[in-house]
C-alpha cells in the first residue's frame, strides 16, 4: 500500500485512541483544552535560564500520558516531522548567547519547551475528537468563524488523503511491475487528485448546508462537567500554580540539606 | 398512506436545465407531487435523475421555468426555509458524511435545527432504529462498509423528519437483507417519497407512481403497475423489465 494509505491508517490510529472508553478520554473536553492551554503558556513563560523549572514541569505530559495510556514511542513517531523543527529552534543559542555555558542551558529550555508543547497538544488529540476540541473552543469564546474554519479543514485535508490514496492505488492496480509512478503520469494524477478533492470537498459542504449548517456550529457535547472533572481541573492548576511560583527545586534542594 | 387534505409538495411547469451553456440535459419538465406519494423517477445513465433531484433542493439554482417547493419559488432567498421541509440523501454516501461516528453524523441535521439534546437523542436513537444500525452508533465513519454508510447516510436524513425525502440510487451496495430492510422502512414511511433509481424491481417494490425520463424529457408518468410492466415502453427508453416479470 501507499505511503498516503499509512498516513490515513495513523489519522485512523488516532480516531481509535480518542473512541478508547478510557478514564482521560471521558474527562470533559473543556477542562483537557484549558489544562492543555494553561500549561502552553506556562512553559513558554518559564525563564530561559531556568532549566531547573523546566525539567519539573515535565511532570504534567508525562503525567497525562500515563494517566491516558499513551505511549511514548508513538507520540515520537507521529510528531516525526514536527519534532527536528522543535528541536532547531535553539540550536545556535550556544553560539550567540552571552557565553557557551548559559547558551547550552537555554538551548535546553527552548527545546524543552518546544516538546512539552507538542507532548501535550498530542495527548490532547488522542483523546478529544475534533469536534469535542472545537466544541470547547466555542465554550472558551474563540469566534465562531475560526473554529469552523479548523473543523472544515480537517474534513479536507482527510478527503484530500483519501482520494489521494484512491488515485494511487487504481494506478498501481493497473501498473503492477512499475516502481514507483511514471513521471509522464505524475501531471495529470496531481491534476485528477486536485480537481477530485474538490469535487469532493464541495459535495461535502453542500451536504452540511442541506442539513441545516447556516456556520454555525452546534455541535454538543454529551459529556457534563462532573466532579471528577472539576477536581482534576483544580488539582492540576493547584500543582501549576506550585511548580511556577515557588522555587520548587531549592524547596527539594533545601529539604535534604 | 395518505391522510385527509393533501398538500400540494411540488410544482414543476415547463423546467429546463443546461450546465454550462450546454445542451439541455432537462427539457420542459411539468411533475406535481402530493403529500403522502412514492415517486420513482427512472431513466438511464446520465438522463438526468440526480439533476432534477439537485434543482428540487436548490443545489442548482440558474434553471428556466416554474419550480416550487412546498408552495415557495425555489430562489435564493427561499432556499433556507425549503430545505428545513426536504431531505436529500446523496448518491454517493461518501459526500454525505462527514462527522466522526455515525452517531455523530446522524444528531447534525436536528442539532443545527437548535433542538435540545434529549430531543437531538430521541431522532437519533429512532434514525438508527429505522436503519437497523443501532449497533454502528459509535462506529467511525470511514470505518463503515458500502452498504453501511448508505444506510447511515439515510438515517441522517431521517433525523431531520423531513415532508420530502429525495433519494438517489439508495439500493446500490445493498445486500438482500439489507435491500428488503429498506424496502419495509420505505413502505413504512409516511414522507413524501421521490426515489432516482434503475433499481425497476426497488422501484416496483416501493412506488406507486414513476416518471420515466428520456433524454431529459418526461416520457411517461403514471402508475408504477401500468408503467414497470410496459416491455415496449421501458425498452423503447432504455430500459428493461424489472427482472421479476422476465421470462
Ligand atoms: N457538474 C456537471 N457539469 C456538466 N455536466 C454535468 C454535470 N453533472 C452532470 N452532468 C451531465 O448531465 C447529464 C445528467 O446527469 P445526471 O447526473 O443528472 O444523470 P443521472 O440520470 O443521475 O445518471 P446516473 O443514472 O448515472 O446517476 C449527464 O449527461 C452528465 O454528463
Ligand atoms: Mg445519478
Amino acid at each position: 500500500m501507499s505511503n498516503i494509505d499509512n498516513s490515513l491508517k495513523e489519522i485512523g490510529k488516532l480516531n481509535d485512541l480518542q473512541q478508547r472508553n478510557q478514564w482521560l478520554n471521558n474527562i470533559h473536553p473543556l477542562v483537557k483544552l484549558l489544562l492543555t492551554v494553561i500549561y502552553i503558556l506556562l512553559v513558554v513563560s518559564v525563564d530561559k535560564y531556568n532549566l531547573g523549572q523546566m525539567l519539573v514541569l515535565a511532570i504534567y505530559p508525562f503525567m497525562v500520558f500515563n494517566i491516558g495510556d499513551l505511549r511514548l514511542k508513538e507520540a515520537i513517531y507521529r510528531m516525526r516531522l514536527i519534532l527536528p523543527l522543535v528541536m532547531m529552534v535553539g540550536m545556535f543559542n550556544p553560539i550567540f548567547d552571552s557565553s557557551i555555558e548559559a547558551g547550552i542551558i537555554s538551548m535546553v529550555t527552548l527545546m524543552l519547551k518546544g516538546i512539552y508543547t507538542v507532548m501535550v497538544a498530542y495527548a490532547l488529540i488522542a483523546t478529544t475528537s475534533i469536534e469535542a476540541i472545537c466544541y470547547a473552543l466555542r465554550q472558551i469564546y474563540i469566534p465562531q468563524i475560526l473554529v469552523v474554519v479548523i473543523l472544515l479543514i480537517y474534513r479536507y485535508i482527510f478527503i484530500m488523503g483519501q482520494e489521494a490514496d484512491r488515485i494511487m492505488t487504481a494506478y498501481k492496480l493497473r501498473a503492477p511491475a512499475q516502481k514507483g509512478i511514471n513521471y509522464k503520469a505524475w501531471g495529470s494524477l496531481i491534476g485528477q487528485w486536485l480537481i477530485r478533492s474538490m469535487d469532493r470537498a464541495e459535495s461535502v459542504y453542500e451536504s452540511m448546508q442541506l442539513r441545516g449548517f447556516r456556520g454555525e456550529y452546534a455541535y454538543a457535547s454529551k459529556a457534563k462537567i462532573r466532579l471528577a472533572d472539576i477536581l482534576y481541573l483544580i488539582i492540576w492548576i493547584g500543582v501549576f500554580a506550585v511548580l511556577r511560583f515557588t522555587d520548587i527545586v531549592d524547596v527539594i534542594g533545601g529539604l535534604f540539606i | 398512506m395518505k391522510t385527509g387534505i393533501e398538500k400540494h409538495l411540488l410544482h414543476i411547469e415547463n423546467l429546463s436545465y443546461e450546465y454550462e451553456r450546454l445542451e439541455l440535459v432537462l427539457k420542459n419538465i411539468s411533475i406535481d407531487v402530493y403529500q403522502g406519494e412514492t415517486v420513482g423517477l427512472i431513466g438511464n445513465n446520465g438522463v438526468g435523475k440526480s439533476t432534477l433531484l439537485k434543482l428540487l433542493v436548490g443545489l442548482l439554482l440558474d434553471y428556466e421555468g416554474t419550480l416550487e417547493v412546498v408552495n415557495h419559488p425555489m430562489v435564493k432567498e427561499n432556499v433556507n426555509h425549503i430545505r428545513e421541509h426536504i431531505g436529500y440523501v446523496f448518491q454517493d454516501s461518501d459526500n454525505q458524511l462527514f462527522m466522526t461516528t455515525v452517531e455523530e453524523d446522524v444528531a447534525f441535521g436536528p442539532r443545527n435545527y437548535g433542538l435540545s439534546n434529549e430531543e437531538v437523542e430521541k431522532r437519533v436513537t429512532k434514525a438508527l432504529e429505522l436503519t437497523y444500525i443501532e449497533k454502528l452508533r459509535d462506529k467511525h465513519v470511514y470505518k463503515l462498509s458500502g452498504g453501511e454508510k448508505k444506510l447511515a447516510s439515510i438515517a441522517t436524513i431521517l433525523s431531520m423528519e423531513p415532508d420530502i425525502i429525495l433519494m438517489d440510487e439508495p439500493s446500490v451496495a445493498l445486500d438482500p437483507k439489507n435491500r428488503r430492510n429498506l424496502i419495509n422502512l420505505l413502505n413504512d414511511l409516511e414522507q413524501t417519497k421521490i426515489i432516482a433509481s434503475h433499481d425497476l424491481d426497488f422501484v416496483y417494490d416501493t412506488c406507486d407512481r414513476v416518471l420515466l425520463l428520456y433524454e431529459g424529457e418526461i416520457v411517461a408518468d403514471g402508475s408504477a403497475k401500468d408503467i414497470l410492466q410496459n416491455k415496449e415502453l421501458l425498452e423503447d427508453n432504455g430500459l428493461e423489465l424489472p427482472l421479476r416479470f422476465q421470462g
